[in-house]
């Protein structure tokens, strides 16, 4: 069917449809006067009445406190201080949005500058000027239709409910022709997140079928890099960036495979196009920084820690990790007194007894490779009072930080006392207990160091075996017992974490619902996610542990029914 | 600089589109409509600029290909295109089918057709047409006027440009070449893109084409 309008009059304008535009609360940020009043005049003619102004982020953030908006209009480019990015980050991160608000953000041009955010960070839409009504309207229905789409799927995301909301994206694709790609693509990204690469690649593949989508492509090599398959994974993102060299992602992505290669020199090169290309991440300087410390490369390390931190100044992706870095930077240089002032800047602007546990071994570090001895000793001793005084044990990269240091400056019962710690808790983790046999090594203490790796295992498999025993033996509330118990002598400890998961909804499941123990499995299981994201064990339980809330579906047949309702719901308002 | 030329363009057609200004039989008012078609050449050729030299060396445009509705394409490229049309007492005829979805770069493709639309402006007589159609496989754009059609030295240039040949000589090069590049963008299956220039059109003058995969 083809529709003919004579003039241009007679054209369709954008449909106010179902949205009341005139009632709802708006926010322009520009501060560029005259641009800010073209914006309230075109808001003004799509019928709005309420629409407040600011021309710094500053001045922003003071209205977002006070009023919550429907739309915010905020240029990305706002002069000295918060770009539009950093406002919309921080207003995501202190809430003032409420989850229907729209964000659009507008600039004058299009780079990859203004569109790279943290992909959690997205707004709604992006917006070239110059910005007509028409634009305008069609960009805000399409935003808030595409709100409507995506509520129940962003509502199971924030539960951690990835495969039921990987259903429900399939669910509205049929629905919703329009929204097909960013649907599928939001199915594979939830995939991913449940531990279901290859259910991820199938959906990546089929959409490739179709066109090139720089973002499929990178999320196929992300699968193959999960797997293992660095090599095939560095080709896959290399072909990205020939095609597209301004997709910053496969950059980094590019980086992490050449690490994984042992390619240290090659991704540390990457990263630096990178940063050049697109210089204001904080996660990618901070990669940078390390990469380079780690080369040897202090120039280049001080360069990217010095960037890191002022980027971060405004952002909320602000990391300790540039301030512990740049004291490195600062002690391979010989310049202890600053490297000893940034340690007290780190304990002072990020607090916490990890911060403080961090920058001590950042401080005996300083002093070991500036040569003072006496003085990394002394930090050394310090730690393993601190040890002895606190027993609860930071988490392995720390641990294992730490424990080289110790071995550095002399000690020796803390070191190994925390490696045993870290073996405990990771015992089927072969490259991890490869790691730790080197550091011992190293430290003279080869035979030893293998035997203290065999004990630990052994005694974390026999925690573990003792529980499932119980378990199946139909000794279910000894054996949740036991596990609660476990957790607290391994408390990072993967299978331990799952099983006890595991056994504390098969409670439920067997004996009902008990709000004190669905409380304890979700504790559990987020604490799982904290340690390693993406787990197919872990989106299982969660998928287990949401259908025994009270008032949900129970079985998968009733699940799809649940669905279905929704695609009714979804029918009735038909676009 | 672009932010002066938004508000430059912005007023202008705030005074057109209220009647701030004298009324259409004024002199005054044929000047100002064609300030506004200046401005927008301006605009349109910095944006182009912009978006193609960070290409070359710097490359940072965000190529992001999204299913769109045609329907809603047409309503961006006409409400931009309005004001000026109706100051220049140019008639737009829409032609596109009414339930069509297509995947392209929205910014991009609007800024092609906004521009070939300003630039029928120059060769009209008094129609401008916007077709859309689909035809085997590819999304075809057009935009006809009913004017004398394309000097030969601009066919030439379109079918220079057709073949890949950077032709910038002046700010039409510019436009066409930007088109190209744009088109070329947009890939399917080993298809790409094109676009094309030609006289005869339906309305007799001239007609720019653009495909896209």
């Amino acid at each position: 069917m083809t529709t003919t309008y004579i003039t241009a009059s007679g054209a369709p304008s954008a449909d106010i449809a179902d949205v009341d535009w005139a009632e709802k609360r708006y926010l322009i940020v520009d501060d560029f006067v005259g641009i800010r009043q073209l914006l309230r005049e075109s808001l003004r003619n799509i019928g709005a009445k309420h629409i407040d102004q600011a021309s710094s982020g500053g001045e922003a953030m003071t209205l977002l406190l006070r009023t919550h908006y429907d739309v915010v209009l905020c240029d990305f480019n706002l002069g000295e201080g918060k770009n539009g990015q950093q406002v919309l980050e921080e207003a995501r991160v202190r809430n003032l949005m409420i989850p229907s608000s729209v964000w659009l953000m507008v600039s004058a041009e299009k780079s990859v500058e203004s569109v790279m955010g943290a992909a959690e960070h997205q707004p709604d839409a992006y917006i070239i000027k110059p910005i007509t009504e028409g634009v305008l309207l069609t960009r805000l229905n399409r935003v808030w239709h595409k709100k409507q789409v995506f509520r129940e799927i962003d509502a199971a995301y924030i539960e951690k409910d990835y495969l039921r909301a990987a259903k429900l994206c399939d669910a509205q694709v049929a629905q919703h022709k329009v929204h097909e790609i960013d649907l599928m693509r939001m199915k594979a990204t939830l995939l991913l997140k449940a531990g279901e690469p290859d259910k991820a690649r199938t959906v990546y593949e089929r959409l490739l079928e179709e066109r090139e989508y720089n973002w499929a492509r990178t999320g196929l090599g992300k699968i193959r890099m999960a797997n293992g398959d660095h090599e095939a994974a560095r080709q896959m993102f290399q072909g990205v960036i020939a095609e597209n060299r301004f997709y910053i992602d496969a950059y980094d992505q590019l980086a992490a495979a050449l690490t994984l290669l042992g390619r240290h020199e090659d991704a540390c090169g990457v990263l630096e196009k990178a940063a050049k290309l697109s210089p204001n991440s904080v996660p990618r300087q901070r990669s940078l920084g390390n990469t380079a410390l780690r080369l040897g490369n202090v120039q280049l390390a001080e360069h990217a820690f010095r960037k890191c931190i002022a980027i971060g100044e405004y952002s909320i992706a602000r990391t300790v990790d540039a301030y512990l870095g740049m004291a490195r930077v600062c002690g391979q240089k010989g310049d202890i007194k600053e490297a000893l002032r940034l340690l007290a800047a780190a304990q002072r602007d990020f607090p916490g007894d990890l911060v403080q546990l961090r920058s001590k071994i950042t401080e005996g570090l300083v002093y070991h490779e500036s040569g003072d001895f006496r003085r990394a000793r002394k930090s050394g001793d310090e730690l393993e009072a601190l040890l002895e005084r606190e027993p609860k044990r930071p988490q392995t990269a720390t641990c294992i930080e730490m424990a080289t240091l110790l071995f550095a400056v002399g000690v020796k019962d803390a070191p190994v006392e925390l490696l045993c710690h870290v073996i405990r808790n990771n015992h089927d983790n072969p490259v991890l207990l490869e790691e730790v046999q080197k550091i011992f090594d190293k430290a003279r203490m080869g035979e030893e160091g293998m035997e203290y790796i065999a004990a630990a295992r052994r005694e974390a498999n026999e925690i573990m075996n003792k529980g499932v025993l119980l378990w199946k033996t139909g000794k279910l509330a000894e054996a949740v017992e036991w596990m609660r118990d476990a957790r607290v002598r391994l408390p990072d400890n993967m299978r331990i974490l799952f099983n006890s998961a595991q056994m504390l909804i098969n409670h439920m499941q067997l004996h009902g619902y008990d709000e004190a123990l669905m409380i304890e499995a979700n504790g559990v299981l987020m604490h799982v996610d904290e340690l390693a994201a993406g787990q197919q064990r872990f989106a299982q339980l969660v998928e287990q542990l949401q259908m025994l809330i009270p008032g949900r579906a129970q079985t998968p047949e009733a699940i799809d029914a649940e669905i279905d309702a929704l695609r009714g719901v979804a029918e009735a308002p038909a676009a | 600089m672009k932010n002066s030329i938004s508000v430059l363009g912005g007023t202008l057609e705030n005074l057109l589109d209220h009647g701030k200004v004298p009324e259409q039989g004024d002199p005054a008012y044929p000047q100002m409509a064609h300030m506004l078609y200046q401005t927008r050449r301006l605009s349109d050729n910095l944006m182009q600029l912009l978006a193609l030299y960070k290409e070359v060396g710097k490359p940072t445009y965000p190529f992001e290909p999204n299913t769109v509705p045609v329907r809603e394409l047409v309503q961006q490229v006409a409400g931009q295109a309005r004001v000026l049309l109706e100051s220049k007492q140019i008639a737009l005829e829409l032609e596109f089918p009414a339930d069509l979805l297509w995947t392209f770069d929205e910014d991009l493709v609007i800024g092609v057709l906004a521009h070939a639309v300003n630039n029928a402006v120059r060769y009209t007589r008094d129609r401008i047409r916007l077709t859309i159609v689909e035809r085997d496989g590819l999304l075809e754009l057009s935009v006809a006027d009913n004017g004398m059609g394309f000097p030969p030295s601009m066919l030439e240039a379109g079918a220079l440009v057709g073949q890949g040949v950077n032709f910038l000589t002046n700010s039409s090069g510019l436009g066409l070449f930007f088109a190209s590049e744009v088109a070329r963008m947009h890939k399917r299956r080993q298809v790409a893109g094109a676009i094309r220039l030609e006289n005869g059109g339906p309305l007799g003058g001239g007609r720019f084409v653009l495909t896209l995969p």
